[in-house]
């Protein structure tokens, strides 16, 4: 009865609660729509960092782990890698020599990390290829073709067709050195990237380090990236004297990142639900103030404070949940809506793809989002039901009711 | 030993700055099933006598006893619950749940009192039988006449089954007629069920219907007759 009390209640000024209902939909359906397009936004740059070079998995050696030499090479990695090409949730494996060495020109020098790849295959596993500004991804029949960064290639004062001098150790830890020519020049949204990156044919590689096709590292694309986990721990346990990564691992900064977006967007809807609970409270004060009369004979009748303060406090909870449910409903539709169909930013394209972000743009929420959200939301109203509830356990009968 | 014991009772308000003595020195007895009538002009002190027997407020000096119980004894809640299980009230106004039927308003308070359903249901049939409003059980408050809302809320003073009901001015918002057949029920409920009933006015025709008249001026007792008393007055 109580509770039919406070649902009465809240819908005997139905202008009232219908203005606060809608403000508190509207806030919370503008929230999570906000906060599902700045989602969509890091998953788009996720992907791009993931599609540039990283991959979801990448093997190695342990020992290469701790030091980046060639002589940790994966052992027998050529049929691990035509072992893992058969598992049918991977869209495409490569096999990468990496290799630290030393980038010359005729005029200057700086250290690179030479990834040696076969060009098919590398081109399905990233999109790398797709950020050639000048010349192409090795389509050319030139002998010792190279592919470097527009960053180093500025930095070394270098143009399409420009030779180029590798320096680094081989397996048995000699020095060896060779010519290459520039074929490709690119250029990502991470410049840093650029100076540091360079792509060779890991079969022209081989030779001049007079060695058999190692390769040490492994790269792994996935059809759908909810299949990383299962994947991952199929890996390992696979080959288990290998050390396989996700992105996640492989790239901290990234899942620091999001960690820090989850805390901003949290903040973000703590400030929505902050604005939301002044007007709350204040329906809620004016609610009471309306009532001072009624409380007073209920009171005065023997309706106690505790009992008082609960209808309250349903009230306030009833209204906040229902104009909650609504705002979550609507939020939720809108940002399914959007994830399946995308936001087209093609007005915007020019500038976007300049910084490397794709013109579709899928907000997106994760599920757990949701839940965040109503435990805030039950404790906005909570707050917000003290101050009308100690306003009205504090009335006293006699002066609540006096008719002078 | 008298239901309701005032034993020099002063209320004096001091919310502004002249101090108000609204009542001075009162002592009064009410016995089991008196038919009591406060009277004076307004300002007098009847609310807040009322008040402090219904213990809605607390006497300056002096103290109120009601079934062999100081009533300053109890805290807040403990006082609520007193009311709650010992007296009916009904005000001059204001005094139904306007969400509520005329039902509901009557169950609401057996509710409190933890009643089960069906009882509560069975009794507030019953007494709104009683008061004449068995067609407007499901009436809200809005729908109802000033006086069918007084008789509701008569039904609902009933319902907790007290020791007394106190009534401030019962008749205040209604009509003469209207008003005699409130106290036509109040006295009925007061003869066949022996309920006490202590009620303000300061309506003549109202007064003329008591059984006993306490009279009170500037916040002291002017007079006190009982009924005997004022049939012989009148002759
Ligand atoms: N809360 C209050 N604060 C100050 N003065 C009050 C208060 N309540 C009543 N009074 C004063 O006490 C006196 C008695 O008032 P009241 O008991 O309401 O009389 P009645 O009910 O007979 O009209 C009046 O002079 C009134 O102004
Ligand atoms: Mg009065």
């Amino acid at each position: 009865m109580l509770l039919a009390l406070a649902w009465k209640n809240i819908w005997r000024n139905k202008k009232r609660s219908l203005i606060i209902l809608t403000a508190i939909a509207l806030g919370l359906w503008a929230g999570l729509f906000s906060v599902a397009i700045s989602m969509g936004v890091w998953e788009a740059t996720v992907n791009a960092t993931i599609d540039r070079n990283l991959s979801h998995i990448q093997i190695h050696t342990k020992e290469f782990k701790e030091e980046k030499l060639i002589s940790n090479y994966i052992p027998d990695g050529n049929s691990i890698l035509d072992q893992i090409r058969k598992d049918g949730r991977i869209k495409e494996v490569s096999g990468r020599v990496l290799i630290e060495g030393m980038a010359s020109s005729p005029t200057s020098s700086g250290g690179v990390n030479i990834v040696g790849v076969n060009p098919d295959r590398e081109s399905i596993v990233t999109t790398i290829s797709n950020y050639i500004k000048e010349g192409t991804f090795f389509e050319t029949n030139k002998r010792n073709p190279i592919v470097v960064g527009q960053k180093l290639a500025d930095k070394l004062g270098l143009k399409l067709g420009s030779k180029i001098v590798l320096t680094f150790q081989n397996v048995d830890t000699t020095l060896t050195y060779a010519a290459f020519r520039i074929v490709g020049i690119f250029k990502t949204e991470s410049s840093i990237f650029d100076q540091l990156h360079l792509f060779v044919n890991k079969s022209d590689l081989y030779p001049i380090m007079e060695s058999k096709p190692i390769i040490s590292e492994i790269a792994i694309r996935l059809n759908s990236s909810e299949e990383l986990d299962s994947v991952y721990s199929t890996i390992t346990q696979k080959h288990s004297s290998l050390m396989a990564e996700t992105w996640k691992q492989l790239a901290p900064e990234l899942e620091f990142t999001y960690e820090m977006l989850i805390l901003e967007l949290e903040i973000f809807l703590g400030i929505i639900l902050a604005a939301l609970l002044f007007g709350i409270t204040n329906t809620m004060l004016m609610s009471v103030m309306d009532r001072v009369r009624e409380f007073g004979v209920l009171m005065a009748v023997g309706m106690k404070r505790i009992r008082v303060f609960f209808l309250i406090l349903i009230e306030t909870f009833v209204l906040s949940i229902f104009g909650g449910i609504i705002g979550m409903g609507l939020g939720a539709i809108t940002v399914w809506y959007l994830s399946d169909k995308g936001i087209d930013l093609s007005i915007f394209a020019e500038g976007l793809n300049a910084w490397g972000m794709p013109t579709q743009m899928y907000p997106m929420l994760p599920i757990y989002f949701y839940f965040v959200l109503v435990i805030m939301i039950i404790v906005t109203a909570i707050i917000a039901a003290i101050y009308p509830s100690i306003k009205t356990i504090k009335l006293r009968p006699a002066e609540a009711i006096r008719t002078y | 030993m008298a239901l309701i014991e005032v034993k020099q009772v002063s209320k004096i308000y001091n919310d502004n700055s002249i101090p108000v003595a609204a009542l001075n020195e009162v002592t009064l007895n009410i016995e089991k099933e008196e038919f009591t009538a406060i009277v004076g002009p307004s300002g007098s002190g009847k609310t807040t006598l009322l008040n402090m027997i219904g213990g809605l407020d607390q006497p300056t000096t002096g103290t109120i006893i009601i079934n062999d119980t100081d009533i300053s004894t109890y805290r807040t809640d403990e006082m609520i619950n007193f009311r709650l299980q010992n007296i009916g009230f009904v005000f001059q106004a204001y005094n139904l749940i306007p969400v509520f039927t005329a039902r509901e308003n009557v169950e609401f308070i057996m509710l409190l009192q933890k009643i089960s359903k069906e009882e509560r249901e069975h009794r507030a049939i019953e007494l709104l039988k009683a008061v004449d409003l068995e067609d407007k059980i499901h009436k809200k408050p809005t729908e109802l006449s000033g006086g069918q809302q007084q008789r509701v809320a008569v039904a609902r003073a009933l319902a907790s089954k007290p020791s007394f009901v106190l009534a401030d001015e019962p008749t205040a918002n209604l009509d003469s007629v209207t008003a005699n057949n409130l106290l036509d029920l109040m006295e009925k409920l007061n003869e066949e069920n022996k309920m006490t009933f202590v009620f303000s006015t300061h309506d003549s025709r109202v007064i003329e219907r008591a059984h006993r008249v306490v009279t009170l001026r500037d916040g002291r007792i002017d007079s006190d007759i009982k009924q005997n008393e004022l049939v012989a007055e009148q002759k």
